[in-house]
């Protein structure tokens, strides 16, 4: 008894020095004046992020739940499942950031004030979306959601040119009304809660509280609150048709913070999502959210379909292959099921890592060839043998080519599509699948192979642009082939939270 | 409806007419300075709005709620966009013609309300003055506040639109629920005022960038863009 009460407030203790590691890094990046000592804290601060997310994620594994701060703070395998990519991507973007931006630095894109300001923000908005899965209050949940939006603006106008302030005010102004809806949808929640069961003011906030109360709320309100959120939180998501901010700040965002907000900060939102779907499952009965999950998936899946297929700009058209991703986890999520969600949570971790290697390639590409066109990049193997190599292995990953990770996770989510009776919306996944396949290889192809259009000097970017890359390639060669044990019981948990009232058991 | 209720109905009824009346005032509005003017004004009438919940519920958490309403959106966001403005290049102040005209403006703006408590009347909330009163007019703040932000070209407009939007947030959350919870709701201001403060360092650059703050000129990013 004595033993586990000091293991539950020693990982307690891990959710705080989590949560501080990165504000640390904030505050010595400066103090610090000089690029490398800035770059160094980073990348360490990131790599004890990550141990410590491990360490924290291996918690939630074996006790199923750790709580901080008399609940205010809570982790499941949820929450884990987001944590995990974030700590992971945090550190590889922090590497290739040493790279990529000291590249821009070298060349006289930024200078010293913005290289500090970059890494100020990059640690800030790190810390921002930790917040996010170990928040048990969902009002401080979305005050940390916002932070990330506003942390994120900052970021995108590093660079003074047009298209990345114009970037900047639309998703600024896209994404702040639609977290408004999402507020409105949290406040009718709380008001339910507030009617069920008359518990004190502060906590009814809380998303453990408002669960245990969550059949006693008022159908109609339900319904109305879920849609307020779903179109809110939706839109930070980048589910179609809420989502013609995202191809413009994913791509005119710098490269690694581009990783960031598509491979981890879209999942934030969609575990907000997820969080209310729980909820207003036990309210009403699960086929409304469900229903809604399911259309908003297939028609992020279509537009992602049409826009790659048109697609002219290599960063846009990753944005929009993020739109495809996030589609098809609200598609898994709505569809449920053991095997559903746990097609989903591989999902989620999978985009993770062939999203940012993808980012980071064509970050590569982008510096070495000066363009975004696709029209302009041919042969990246023969100019950059290791980053284009990657390249190719990051596009097949991420259109679902076996032996990659995300074939796996989309068998699985479609089998559990079929499973559900959903035939009609499954069959429409599957057909914009093979659009996106097909467009999506071809432009791939086009850009690794041919012969480049003007002499160029040969020769990857450096060990700290290709370093990174490798580690998320082999991890996705890994998860293609082997779900870990530990990954395999937290998804099973995370299926268990969403399919059986959202407690784990 | 109890006799002795009858003088707080018409403080309810009157101070939610105030509140509108404000707010119809950004709506016909199309200089930048009447507009900011205007939003001080109806920012006032919240937080008056606001402490009248404070009274009626005894809740004194809602009172430092009004409080930080009327320092941070009465006095320190109009100030924040004061400055800007006077930093730009260009006198960028005047909406000279918004995509529909002001009169028009109004009319939809009054059936936007009339849409407000329509909507209100069909969700089963508990009886309550409070939440007769000032809940339609919650909802007609954040309609307005759409309506206003597509309609204007200018950036600095879309600002005060999305901050329209805010105070019928704030509205909403405090008539629903009698204040959700005091730190939730400084973390809620923060976001607003650093959200204020960093679109108002983008409009300077966009000013800087584009010669004028008209959001037309943010049409580049396209997916048919010829490179």
């Amino acid at each position: 008894m004595i033993q586990e009460l000091i293991a539950s407030t020693g990982f307690s203790i891990i959710i705080v020095t989590l949560l501080f590691t990165p504000l640390a890094a904030l505050v010595l990046t400066t103090l610090a004046g000089k690029k490398r000592s800035i770059e160094t804290i980073t990348a360490v601060s990131t790599f004890l992020i990550l141990i410590q997310g491990i360490i924290l994620v291996a918690a939630v594994i074996s006790e199923k739940t750790v709580t901080a701060f008399n609940g205010l703070f809570y982790v499941d395998a949820l929450g884990a499942v987001v944590l995990l990519p974030i700590t992971l991507v945090g550190f590889v973007a922090a590497l290739y950031s040493i790279n990529y931006i000291g590249r821009q630095y070298n060349n006289g894109f930024i200078d010293h004030k913005q290289l500090v300001r970059y890494y100020q923000k990059f640690n800030l908005f790190i810390f921002t979306m930790l917040l996010v899965p170990v928040s048990n209050n969902l009002g401080l949940m979305w005050v940390a959601m916002e932070a990330t939006t506003l942390v994120s603006v900052l970021l995108i106008m590093l660079y003074v040119k047009e298209d990345a302030i114009e970037a900047a005010w639309k998703y600024l102004i896209v994404a702040t009304v639609g977290l408004s809806f999402a507020f409105f949808g949290i406040t009718f929640f709380y008001y339910a809660n507030t009617n069920a069961a008359a518990s004190d003011l502060g906590e009814g906030l809380n998303w453990t509280i408002m669960l245990s109360n969550a059949e006693l709320f008022d159908p109609t309100i339900v319904k109305i609150a879920f849609i307020f959120i779903l179109v809110g939180y939706g839109t930070k998501a980048g589910l179609a048709p809420m989502h013609t901010w995202l191809p413009d700040a994913h791509s005119e965002a710098p490269t690694p913070v581009s990783a960031l907000l598509s491979g981890v900060l879209l999942n934030c939102a969609i575990y907000a999502i997820v969080r209310f779907h729980i909820i207003s499952s036990n309210a009403i009965g699960s086929l409304f959210s469900s229903q809604l999950l399911i259309i908003l998936g297939v028609v992020s899946i279509g537009i992602a379909a049409a826009s790659i297929y048109f697609q002219r700009d290599m960063k846009r058209m990753l944005a929009y292959s993020s739109v495809e991703h996030m589609g098809i986890v609200a598609f898994a999520i709505g569809t449920g099921g053991l095997i559903g969600i746990y097609g989903a949570v591989l999902h989620i971790i999978n985009h993770a890592i062939a999203k940012p290697l993808m980012f980071f390639a064509s970050g590569t590409v982008s510096q070495k060839f000066e363009t975004k066109a696709m029209l302009h990049i041919k042969g990246v193997i023969t100019v950059m043998p290791a980053t284009g190599a990657l390249f190719l292995l990051g596009g097949l990953a991420i259109v679902g080519m076996p032996p990659f990770n995300i074939f796996l996770s989309e068998f699985l989510i479609l089998s559990s599509g079929f499973n559900s009776g959903q035939f009609i919306a499954s069959s429409l996944v599957i057909l914009f699948l093979i659009v996106i396949f097909a467009s999506f290889t071809g432009h791939l192809v086009r850009m690794v192979f041919g012969t480049p259009r003007k002499a160029m000097k040969k020769g990857d970017l450096g060990n700290l642009a290709v370093i990174p890359m490798i580690i998320l390639v082999v991890l996705a060669l890994i998860l293609g082939v082997y779900v870990p044990e530990p990954l395999q019981i937290l998804a099973r948990d995370v299926s268990t939270i969403i399919n059986q009232g959202g407690l784990p058991k | 409806m109890i006799p002795t209720d009858a003088p707080q109905i018409d403080i309810l009824t009157i101070s939610s007419a105030v509140l509108m009346i404000a707010t119809f005032g950004v709506v016909v509005r199309r200089g930048f300075m009447d507009w900011l003017r205007a939003y001080r004004y109806q920012t006032m009438a919240l937080s008056g709005v606001t402490a009248i919940i404070a009274y009626m519920t005894g809740i004194w958490e809602i009172y430092i709620a009004a409080a930080l309403t009327l320092i941070i959106k009465a006095v320190v966001i109009p100030r924040v966009l004061l400055r800007v403005t006077s930093q730009l290049k260009f006198v960028a102040r005047y909406e000279l013609n918004p995509y529909i005209s002001v009169r028009l403006s109004a009319i939809i703006s009054a059936l936007l309300v009339a849409l407000a408590y329509f909507l209100t009347q069909q969700v089963p909330f508990r009886s309550d003055q409070i939440l007769r009163a000032y809940l339609p007019v919650s909802l007609s703040l954040l309609f307005i506040g759409m309506f206003t932000m597509v309609n204007r070209r200018v950036a600095l407009n879309q600002i005060v639109g999305l901050l329209i939007i805010e105070n019928g947030l704030f509205l909403f959350a405090t008539a629903l629920t009698h204040g959700v919870s005091l730190i939730i709701e400084i973390g809620v201001f923060i976001d607003i005022l650093v959200g204020v403060i960093i679109s108002a360092a983008l409009m300077t650059r966009i000013s800087h960038t584009f010669d004028n703050l008209n959001v037309d000129n943010l049409e580049h990013l396209r997916d048919d863009k010829e490179e």
